[in-house]
């Protein structure tokens, strides 16, 4: 009995001790990817602005748009199976949403991980702000957002972010549609 | 001539993929381009022997109850390094395979590999099975890969080899076309070595 618990605390160090070392190898190199992906992802959900500054407004990080009044947010918030990160791009004046681009997620393959395909994204492209319905059809109206066959958590649960974000975003800007 | 016949192994007489049909689950999901075909190929062969060496080398210290743990905490600790290796220097192939690198760790033909060779054999040979297995899963996974992207995208890695002549069948590079020519390509296969045995 002593044995078995030794050998398996013994390997449980050593494999953390190599990965320690491992994540502070790899953290900072990997970072650096993911600020490149940060600036790529807040110039394609802003359409017209061609440089951005950031901006902290009521403790939450936006990035203003050169034109337009366009902004950028980077938001995060439960998915089904862990955090979903993303990028969203709208007017807060004109209360009208650009496009969202999601960063990061642990979705499942194949099914919830469809949240960063054209299709379920483009659900968002030029869409008022509001309350939005999840439908397991074509959208009949703006509000609806069309569910990925097989992942209705998922996609509710990006809708859910969204809406979340775009109400930080009227407070932080007091403006609304 | 030991080694020899232990690498051999993997390659032909039990492909992890074609023979033993096993890791179905990354064999399935990542070969709709050759590009992550290959990746997942190789990562997997990288647990594969960094697992295998070092279980053939502790193999002895390990108590009989605890092994499936012990083997699952070695093959997790590579996977992770590899997964984070990926993420620091291979960000598009990282973003392309997503998670199907952590689910390397459940890939049955690692584990299984340990059970049947590693902890039985000494170091040399488990380095010859594990290079054999993972060689073998490797280019299994780029064959099958390759008949999916040409079929379903017209292109090998990234190049556009068919012309807009050919309408590309979207169905090759869904799940299901995975499991249509991965059953070909078994069928295909048992016909060479049956016709090999006369």
């Amino acid at each position: 009995m002593k044995k078995l618990i030794l050998t398996l605390t013994i390997l449980g160090i050593v494999s953390a001790l190599s990965l320690a070392f491992v994540f502070e190898w790899t953290t900072p190199i990997i970072e650096k990817h993911q600020e490149v992906a940060r600036k790529e992802a807040i110039m394609a959900v802003l359409p017209n602005s061609d440089s951005y500054t950031e901006v902290v407004k009521d403790g939450t990080t936006f990035y203003e748009g050169n034109k337009d009044g366009e902004v950028a947010m980077l938001t995060s918030g439960g998915g089904f199976q862990g955090e979903i990160e993303l990028m969203l791009g709208a007017n807060p004046s004109q209360g009208k949403i650009f496009a969202i681009q999601v960063l990061n997620h642990q979705e499942t393959p194949g099914l919830g991980a469809y949240i960063t395909g054209e299709d379920y994204e483009s659900n968002f492209i030029d869409k008022p702000f509001g309350d939005y319905k999840v439908v397991k059809r074509p959208v009949s109206n703006p509000m609806e957002v069309e569910a990925i066959s097989g992942a209705t958590i998922s996609s509710t649960k990006v809708t859910n972010i969204i809406e979340e974000a775009i109400n930080k975003m009227e407070l932080a800007y007091g403006g609304g549609a | 001539m030991q080694l020899l016949k232990d690498f051999k192994n993997g390659l032909w007489q039990e492909n992890p993929i074609f023979r033993l049909v096993i890791g179905m689950c990354p064999t399935l999901a990542v070969t709709n381009t050759v590009v992550n075909g290959l990746a997942m190929g190789i990562a997997t062969a990288f647990v594969l022997l960094a697992s295998e060496i070092v279980i053939s080398l502790i193999k002895k210290l390990i108590p009989n109850n605890v092994r499936i743990p012990s083997y699952i905490l070695i093959i997790a600790t590579f996977v992770t390094f590899v997964d984070y290796f990926l993420k620091a220097f291979f960000p598009a192939i990282a973003a392309s395979l997503s998670l199907f690198v952590p689910l390397i760790v459940v890939n049955c033909l690692i584990l299984g590999r340990q059970e049947a060779f590693a902890s039985r054999n000494p170091v040399h040979r488990s380095i010859a099975d594990a290079l054999g297995m993972g060689i073998g899963f490797t280019w299994a996974l780029v064959l099958l890969s390759t008949v999916r992207e040409l079929l379903g995208m017209g292109s090998i890695f990234g190049w556009q080899i068919l012309g807009s002549w050919y309408p590309p069948m979207i169905i090759m590079i869904l799940p299901a076309g995975a499991f249509i020519s991965l059953g070909i390509l078994i069928g295909i296969m048992n016909y060479i070595s049956r016709k090999g045995v006369r």
